[in-house]
């Protein structure tokens, strides 16, 4: 006896549509969304469109108001008085985030719109030797600056990363005595004005006659305004290191030191690299201290040790403030030049971070 | 070199308190004697003293918050990480108290390995990285690598299921692969003693089964303290138990120890017999 096969004995596959069971809102809700939405809207364009009262002030003292009673009124509506206080939550925390996402892209869009007309192929890379300040925007760029920045940020690096790792990893591995009181003075380090740290370089490097302003000074006192952030993260990400790796490291007779260098720190690698973005990130756009230590040029300067050195911000700040429309346009162009390296940081730090998920 | 040869037989003639097998048929590779365990001013164990015999199995069962796992790792000096820590009593191991000043603790843990409670695989290292992780951290030589690989992974049971993928990442094992994967690694390192912290009480079945099939052949060549909240698995498992209780807010003790199939065949306290059937803990 044999059996073939036959498809329309199969029971049919019922077409289910993808549904939402929890989404579904009664028609008063949709309703009083939108009412509550538009009415407060309409009231404020009409006080904006038929009075004098600045923008400023009708959106802040007559349309935020109206729009948490709208919502009250809407939330009472649908759900009664246990929805009042949600409303009110909700419209304050979206009105929040609408007003931080606001100052933030006018920041943006202001740098972007001011600083364009000067941004060209030759400004990212000549530089301001021939180049005076009613020269047009034809001639001259900042890649003296933007290399400047680069090796004073890099040396800064050199010295802060192993100092700030170091520390993290005598805070969370070693565990010694001192733990309270380094911890007290990284956090109490990283309140440091960054004019205090150009300072403190200018007084025991530069005016002792150790070395010249430069990119060495520079980074000098970029890495003490680096070394707390650094510090502090890499603890951050060494305390999410499960204390089962160590104990399981140790348990396979492993010495502390092989420990931390072969086990915890891979095992942070990823927010490690985070941490010393961050730090980074947080110097460069610093001008305080390179007005102090580093000084700044117009040619290009390569030697750490071979005097005053153009950077970003100094030059940012040696420009915005002439009479002559191109070198403010230039310092804009710089500005955006620098929002833009900060960002591709962050998004590095990103990726990498989200990288450390992803792995456990 | 055994603790009988170097001490003198009254260290293996400790009268084990409430021990009425002879022990004396098997030589010692471990032993406590008084041991008390203190977390500040709390103390959490009293008076342990129990002898391991050469290659056996012992398990140490008893309800939760009674100090076996304390006692454990007490054994290999992991106790001593936890800030405030104190021990009183001696651990011998090779004829000698380990807690001796001029011991290393990191030889002891090199000799004396151990299994953790949760499976803890090294995430930034490969599976083959993993076995031999403690080669490299301990900086012990051992040539051929992929021999150790192969034959310790075998022993854990393990080796079929990730021949095939031995640099892929630890941290895409299962939670019963990467318990095996811990226990090759930790006999990568060729300890004499392995300790077992419910090595089993994350897992499955079926994974559990597998590693108790792995201990019952590990204790051909090794010396085995498990720790285990599962009566079964002790009875099928250990040629001996010891059985810890602590009353309310009392330290720990062992009630009573000796071979397996006396404590859950013929318990001589009215308590054990109420615990291995079950009726508290």
């Amino acid at each position: 006896m044999t059996t073939t096969f036959d498809p329309s004995a199969l029971p049919q596959l019922q077409q289910q549509r993808i549904e939402r069971p929890w989404r579904r809102k009664p028609p008063i809700f949709t309703w009083s969304v939108v009412l509550a939405t538009l009415i407060p809207l309409a009231i404020v364009g009409w006080i904006y469109w038929s009075t004098d009262i600045p923008g400023a002030i009708v959106m802040t003292v007559i349309y935020l108001p109206l729009q948490l009673i709208a919502s009250g009124v809407a939330a009472f509506a649908t759900r009664g008085r246990r929805g009042i206080l949600d409303s009110v939550i909700i419209v304050n925390a979206i009105g929040a985030t609408l007003f931080t996402l606001i100052v933030l892209l006018s920041v943006i869009g202001s740098l972007i719109a001011r600083g364009i007309t000067a941004i060209s192929a030759h400004f990212i890379y000549q530089n301001n030797v021939y180049v005076s300040p009613s020269t047009p925007l034809e001639y001259g760029g900042i890649g003296h600056a933007i290399l400047g920045t680069v090796i004073i940020v890099g040396i800064s690096m050199l010295i802060a990363v192993p100092i700030g790792v170091a520390t993290a990893i005598y805070i969370t591995e070693v565990r010694g005595r001192a733990v309270p009181y380094v911890r007290f003075f990284v956090q109490a380090m990283a309140g440091v004005p960054s004019v205090v740290a150009g300072l403190f370089i200018l007084t025991i490097i530069v005016a002792t006659g150790a070395f010249q302003q430069g990119a060495f000074a520079g980074g000098l006192a970029y890495a003490i305004l680096m070394l707390p952030t650094v510090a502090r993260t890499a603890e951050e990400v060494l305390k999410l290191v499960p204390e089962d790796l160590r104990t399981g490291a140790l348990a396979l007779g492993s010495t502390r030191a092989r420990t931390v260098l072969r086990v915890v720190l891979p095992a942070a690698r990823t927010g490690i690299i985070t941490a010393i973005i961050l730090g980074v990130a947080r110097v460069i756009g610093e001008t305080a201290p390179l007005l102090l230590a580093a000084g700044s040029a117009d040619a290009t300067v390569v030697n750490p040790f071979g005097g005053p050195i153009a950077a970003i911000p100094t030059y940012i700040f040696n420009n915005v403030a002439l009479p002559y429309p191109d070198a403010v346009a230039r310092a804009w162009a710089s500005a955006l030049v620098l929002i833009v390296l900060v960002s591709i940081l962050f998004v590095l730090a990103r990726v990498i971070g989200r990288g450390r998920l992803s792995s456990k | 070199m055994s603790i009988a040869e170097s001490k003198g037989v009254d260290t293996i003639q400790t009268p084990a308190v409430t021990d009425s097998s002879p022990t004396t048929d098997r030589e010692i590779e471990m032993s406590t004697q008084d041991v008390s365990v203190w977390f500040g001013k709390r103390k959490v164990l009293e008076g342990v003293s129990i002898d391991f015999p050469k290659r056996s199995v012992t398990a140490l069962i008893g309800p939760s918050g009674c100090g076996k796992s304390t006692f454990i790792r007490t054994l290999n000096r992991l106790h001593e990480l936890i800030p405030g820590a104190a021990l009183a009593g001696s651990v011998m191991y090779e004829g000698k108290d380990i807690y001796d000043r001029d011991v290393d603790p990191v030889q002891i843990r090199l000799k004396i390995g151990m299994v953790f409670q949760k499976p803890n695989p090294f995430p930034s290292m490969t599976i083959r990285g993993n076995v031999l992780a403690g080669l490299k951290l301990s900086g012990m030589k051992r040539s051929n690598h992929d021999d150790i690989v192969e034959e310790t992974l075998r022993a854990a049971g393990l080796w079929n299921e990730v021949k095939d993928r031995l640099g892929a990442a630890a941290g895409e094992l299962s939670g019963g692969q990467a318990q095996r994967l811990v226990i090759a690694r930790a006999l990568a390192v060729q300890p004499h003693v392995l300790l077992m912290d419910e090595p089993c009480s994350a897992l499955d079945p079926a994974s559990t089964l597998k590693i108790e099939e792995t201990i019952r052949d590990l204790s051909k060549d090794v010396t085995i303290i498990i720790v285990t909240h599962n009566m079964q698995q002790a009875v099928r498992v250990s040629d001996r138990t010891a059985f810890f209780l602590a009353a309310e807010n009392e330290p720990g003790h062992v009630v009573e120890q000796g071979l397996t199939t006396e404590i859950f065949g013929n318990p001589q306290d009215q308590r054990t017999l109420d615990y291995v059937n079950g009726r508290f803990g």
